[in-house]
C-alpha cells in the first residue's frame, strides 16, 4: 500500500514524487509516456511576478506565493544534488537568448545556459555547426544584437560530424557522453574564438555526462554557454533525468508505459479513490494508495481530453469538465494568440482538490497539480514551470497533511 | 511608360488562365498573364484533386460528364506527370436508391463514361477499410490529379514559348481604347505594370466579377464554398464516390499521402469567404464514415475551402449553387453590349480546364481574325526539371543528410533552389512549391529550419516575421479541426514556438 501514488512523469509529477518521497512517503509513479521536458528549455519561468493581479482561481493564487520559496529552495537543492546546478532567483529575471533570435525572460536557469544573459556587454560568438538543422547561429546572433548585445557568428568544425544521416539534439549530445575528442576540439576551435569574451553553443554538451560543458571550457580557457535547440531540447531532457534519479534515490517507485484509470469506493459516501489501476504492458495491475496526485498535464499530455462532439474530460477519474460544447468558441484567431482551450483543465480549491461548479471536492484523497489544472495560459503567460513547482508542493503538502 | 504589349492578355493563373494562355500561345498569339498571388493560392489549389470520369455528372449534368469523359482521356495523354492512376469506385450502401444505380447505369453509357461492375469482395480486396455491407461497386477511370504540378507544367510551357506569366501582380485599370484595352497591375515592388492588350480574357474565377468591373462591364456570379479536409493517412487508394445524387461529402480521393474528403457547398458573397463552420467539418466526417466506417479513428490533418466561382444566368432564380451548371460559361461582352475585345471564361471543373481554354480560345482568334487550330489536345507539356509533389520522387533525389522537413522530405538544397528560383521571402511560398510544413506536424520542425536557412542566405530579411506568418498560416488549416490529435498538435507547436523558442517575445 502506497502513501500516495502519482500520475503523470512531467516537471510537476517528478517534482511531487521527490518532494513526497522526501518527506518520507512511499511513493509511486504511474506514467504513460514522457512529460513535456523533452520540449522545454530546461529553466524556470514564474511569469508575472505580481500574483495579486491574476485572477482568484489562477493556479499560483489558488497555491499562494508564501509556498513559493521553499518550492525553489526544494528545487534547487535537488537539481545540485544531481550535479546541474541552477541559477537564479524568484525576483531578478534572466534574459536568454533563443535558437528562433529572440529573448526569453526566465528566473531560474541551468549555469550554463544562465550564463548566456543577454544583457552582459562582451564580445560573443554563436557556434555554428555545418549541417545542424535544429539551431540557426545566424537568427541567434541577430537577436542577440537587437537587444544590444555584441554577437556575431562563428563556423566551428567538428570532428567526425555525421554524414549518413542528420544528426538530433540527442545524437551529437550522446557522442559528448561517449567518446568526444574534447582537446582535439578546443586544439582545433582555439584559434577560431580570439578576442572573443564567450562562446554560444547549441545545447548538445551531453546528456549524461553533467561535466561536458565545464570541461571544454577549461580546455578553451573561454566562458561558454549554452542555447536549447528544437526539440528534443537537452536542458530538458537532462533536468527530466535528474529529477527521476533523485526521486528513485528518495525510495519512490516509478511504473513507466502505463495508463492509468482512477479506482473508486463506490460505498465511500463523500467519494474516495483507492489508487490508480495501472494499465501496465503486462495487463492492468492495481496500485493501492491512500491519495492520489494527477499530475497528467494538459491538452498536449491526455490529462484532459476534448472530443469532437464537445465532451471535455479529464482522463483518469473521468472528471466532466466545464467548456463551451461549441468547438468554435475553444480556439482563437492566432495560433500564438490567446487560447481559451489552455486554460481548460481542472478546477482545485486551494488544497488543490478537483471540485465540482459549487465548489465541492469530487474525492476526499485526490490532488491535482501542473498542467491539468484549468484558469491558465501557460505558454503566454510564462508561467509553466513555476505553476508545476508551487502547485506540485501545495497538492503534496495537501495530501500528506 | 514602360508597358508590354500583346495580342492576349489574360487575367488569373489559375488552370483556366493558364491554359487560354497555354493555347493562345500555340496559336502563335503573343500572351501576358496577370496573376494576383502565387500559383495555385485561388480555386485551381484549392481543389479537392479528383479528375473526374465523369461519372459523378451523369444524371445531374450530361454536358459536363461529357466533358469530363472526353477531357480524361486528353489530359492522361497531354500531362502524365500530374496524374496517379488510381481509379475510381462508385459505392451504394444500404439505404441508397437501387433505382438510382440503374438510371446511373444508364446514363454513363449514354454519355460515354466507362463503368465496369465489381463485385463487394473484390471492391474491399482492393479497399479494405471500405463500408463492409456496400451494396454494388463500379469501376471509373477517376484519377487524382495534382493541380499544382498541372499549374507548374503550364506556366513554364507558356514562359519557355515567349509568354510572360507576371506573379503577384494585381490587376487595378483595365481601361478600353480604339482597340483593345491598356491595363495596369500592381507589382510585388510597389511600382505599376502597364500591359497594351488587343484582346482580354477575364479568367479570374471568384474575383472575375471585380475584373469585369474594372472594365465596366457586368458579370452576374453565384459563388460556392467548398470545404475539404485531409485526413492524416491515405485511407484508400482509389477515388470513393458515394453512388447517389451529388451532395455534399461524398467523395474520398488518394493525394500523395493523405486522403481528401469533399466536398461542402455553401453560398458566399465574397471571393475570399473561405472560413470554416464546424457543422461542415462534422457534416464531411460522417458522410466520409457511410464509405470508411472507421474514419473517426484517423487523424483529420488540415482542412480548407475553395469558391466554385458560377456564372448566374440573369433568369437563374435558384439560391442553391449547387443546382446552377457546373458546365463553364464563355461570355462575349461585346456582344452583349459591354466592351469589344473582353471575353470572360467562367465555371467549369479542374478536369475540363483544356477544353474551356479551348472554347475561349475559338473565341478570341476569331476577333482577332486568326484561323490557327487548337493544339493543347495533342501537345505533351513536360514536367518540370523537378517535381516536388510526389513522395516517390523526392525518393530518388533524396540526400543522405539535410532533411529539413521530415514529412515531406525537403532538403536544404530543395528550400535554397525554391527560394532562389521564387525570389519569395515568405515561408509560405515554399509550402506551395514544395509542400514545406504540410505533413502531420504542421511545421514544428520546419519552421524554424527554413527560417534559420532563409535568414543565413539574406540577413537583411525579417526571418522571424516570416515564421510567424507561416506559423499563423498553417493555423488557418488546422484550427476548424481542434479536438483530439489536431488540438494537441496546437499544444505542440505553441510549446515549441512560444515556450522553447519565443517567437511571440521581443
Amino acid at each position: 500500500m502506497n502513501d500516495v501514488v502519482i500520475v503523470g512523469a512531467g516537471l510537476a509529477g517528478l517534482f511531487a514524487a521527490n518532494l513526497a518521497a522526501r518527506r518520507g512517503a512511499t511513493v509511486t509513479l504511474v506514467a504513460r509516456g514522457r512529460g513535456g521536458l523533452s520540449l522545454a528549455h530546461g529553466c524556470i519561468s514564474l511569469g508575472e511576478s505580481d500574483w495579486d493581479s491574476l485572477p482568484s482561481q489562477h493556479p499560483l493564487r489558488l497555491a499562494g506565493k508564501d509556498r513559493l520559496a521553499s518550492a525553489l529552495a526544494a528545487f534547487l537543492e535537488i537539481t545540485s544534488s544531481q550535479g546541474i546546478p541552477y541559477s537564479g532567483q524568484a525576483d531578478l529575471t534572466l534574459h536568454l537568448p533563443t535558437a528562433a533570435g529572440s529573448v526569453q525572460s526566465v528566473h531560474l536557469a541551468p549555469i550554463t545556459l544562465a550564463a548566456g544573459e543577454v544583457e552582459v556587454p562582451v564580445d560573443t560568438l554563436i557556434a555554428n555547426f555545418d549541417g545542424f538543422r535544429d539551431f540557426s547561429a545566424s537568427l541567434v546572433a541577430d537577436g542577440m544584437r537587437r537587444h544590444g548585445a555584441r554577437a556575431t557568428v562563428v563556423d566551428l568544425p567538428i570532428p567526425d560530424a555525421p554524414g549518413s544521416r542528420d544528426w538530433y539534439s540527442t545524437d551529437w549530445a550522446m557522442r559528448f557522453d561517449d567518446r568526444w575528442p574534447a582537446a582535439e576540439v578546443a586544439r582545433r576551435w582555439a584559434p577560431l574564438l580570439k578576442g572573443a569574451n564567450r562562446l554560444g553553443l547549441p545545447a548538445i554538451l551531453g546528456l549524461r555526462k553533467t561535466t561536458a560543458a565545464s570541461e571544454l571550457q577549461d580546455l578553451l580557457a573561454l566562458p561558454l554557454f549554452e542555447i536549447p535547440t528544437l526539440p528534443p531540447s537537452l536542458p530538458g531532457l537532462r533536468l527530466e533525468r535528474l529529477l527521476r534519479r533523485a526521486a528513485l534515490a528518495s525510495g519512490c517507485r516509478i511504473l513507466e508505459g502505463s495508463a492509468a484509470i482512477g479506482r473508486i469506493d463506490g460505498r465511500h459516501a463523500a467519494g474516495r479513490a483507492l489508487g490508480v489501476v495501472a494499465a501496465t504492458p503486462a495487463g492492468p495491475r492495481p496500485v493501492d494508495a491512500g491519495q492520489v496526485v494527477l499530475a497528467t498535464g494538459g491538452a498536449l499530455h491526455r490529462g484532459w481530453q476534448a472530443e469532437r462532439s464537445g465532451r471535455i474530460h479529464e482522463s483518469v477519474f473521468d472528471i466532466p469538465l466545464p467548456a463551451a460544447s461549441e468547438r468554435d468558441a475553444w480556439v482563437g484567431p492566432s495560433a500564438l494568440g490567446p487560447q481559451p482551450y489552455a486554460a481548460f483543465g481542472l478546477s482545485v480549491n486551494t488544497s488543490m482538490q478537483p471540485c465540482d461548479a459549487s465548489g465541492r471536492p469530487y474525492f476526499d484523497n485526490v490532488f491535482a497539480c501542473g498542467g491539468v489544472l484549468a484558469g491558465a495560459d501557460r505558454s503566454r503567460e510564462r508561467n509553466r514551470q513555476g505553476i508545476d513547482l508551487v502547485t506540485a508542493s501545495a497538492a503534496v503538502e495537501a495530501a500528506l497533511a | 511608360m514602360n508597358a508590354l504589349t500583346t495580342d492576349l492578355l489574360v487575367i488569373g493563373g489559375g488552370a483556366t488562365g493558364l491554359g487560354v494562355a497555354w493555347d493562345a500561345r500555340l496559336r502563335g498569339l503573343s500572351v501576358v498573364v496577370l496573376e494576383q498571388g502565387d500559383l495555385g493560392q485561388g480555386t485551381s489549389g484549392r481543389y479537392h484533386g479528383l479528375l473526374h470520369s465523369g461519372g459523378r455528372y451523369a444524371i445531374s449534368d450530361p454536358a459536363s460528364a461529357r466533358d469530363c469523359a472526353r477531357e480524361n482521356a486528353i489530359l492522361r495523354r497531354i500531362v502524365p506527370h500530374t496524374i496517379e492512376d488510381t481509379g475510381g469506385l462508385f459505392l451504394a450502401i444500404p439505404g441508397d436508391s437501387q433505382t438510382y444505380v440503374e438510371q446511373w447505369l444508364a446514363a454513363c453509357r449514354r454519355e460515354g463514361v466507362a463503368v465496369d461492375e465489381i463485385s463487394s469482395s473484390e471492391a474491399l480486396r482492393r479497399e479494405p477499410l471500405l463500408n463492409r455491407s456496400l451494396l454494388r461497386a463500379f469501376l471509373v477511370q477517376d484519377a487524382a490529379l495534382d493541380s499544382f504540378d498541372l499549374l507548374h507544367a503550364l506556366a513554364q510551357a507558356i514562359t519557355r514559348a515567349g509568354g510572360a506569366v507576371l506573379l503577384r501582380h494585381r490587376l487595378e485599370r483595365l481601361t478600353p481604347r480604339t482597340q483593345g484595352f491598356l491595363a495596369a497591375a500592381s507589382t510585388p515592388n510597389g511600382g505599376l505594370q502597364h500591359v497594351e492588350a488587343r484582346v482580354v480574357v477575364n479568367a479570374a474565377g471568384p474575383f472575375a466579377g471585380r475584373i469585369a468591373r474594372l472594365a465596366g462591364a457586368d458579370l452576374p456570379l453565384a459563388l460556392g464554398k467548398g470545404t475539404m479536409i485531409a485526413m492524416a493517412t491515405r485511407l484508400v487508394n482509389t477515388v470513393v464516390n458515394r453512388l447517389k445524387s451529388p451532395a455534399d461529402g461524398d467523395i474520398i480521393v488518394p493525394v500523395g499521402t493523405v486522403a481528401v474528403l469533399g466536398t461542402t457547398d455553401t453560398p458566399v458573397q465574397e471571393a475570399d469567404d473561405v472560413g470554416i463552420e464546424p457543422w461542415e467539418i462534422d457534416l464531411l466526417l460522417q458522410e466520409a464514415a457511410a464509405l470508411v466506417p472507421s474514419i473517426e479513428d484517423h487523424r483529420p490533418l488540415r482542412a480548407w475551402a475553395g469558391i466554385r466561382p458560377l456564372y448566374r444566368p440573369p433568369d437563374a432564380s435558384s439560391q442553391e449553387t449547387r443546382q446552377l451548371p457546373r458546365a463553364h460559361a464563355l461570355i462575349d461582352h461585346g456582344a452583349a453590349g459591354g466592351p469589344e475585345g473582353l471575353v470572360t471564361i467562367i465555371g467549369g471543373k479542374l478536369t475540363t480546364y483544356r477544353r474551356m481554354a479551348e472554347d475561349t480560345v475559338d473565341l478570341v482568334a476569331q476577333q482577332l481574325a486568326s484561323s490557327a487550330r487548337c493544339r493543347t489536345g495533342e501537345t505533351v507539356l513536360s514536367p518540370p526539371p523537378r517535381r516536388f509533389h510526389r513522395l516517390p520522387d523526392r525518393l530518388d533525389d533524396l540526400r543522405p543528410s539535410g532533411v529539413v522537413c521530415e514529412c515531406e522530405l525537403i532538403s536544404t538544397v530543395d528550400i535554397r533552389r525554391a527560394l532562389e528560383a521564387s525570389g519569395s521571402a515568405e515561408l509560405d511560398d515554399l509550402r506551395r512549391d514544395l509542400r514545406l510544413g504540410m505533413g502531420p506536424c504542421q511545421a514544428a520542425f520546419c519552421a524554424l529550419r527554413s527560417a534559420g536557412i532563409l535568414h543565413s542566405r539574406d540577413p537583411r530579411l525579417n526571418a522571424r516575421a516570416a515564421l510567424e506568418s507561416f506559423l499563423e498560416e498553417r493555423w488557418r488549416g488546422l484550427r476548424p479541426l481542434m479536438w483530439g490529435a489536431g488540438l494537441r498538435q496546437l499544444e505542440f507547436n505553441r510549446r515549441v514556438y512560444m515556450d522553447l523558442l519565443g517567437v511571440d517575445s521581443p
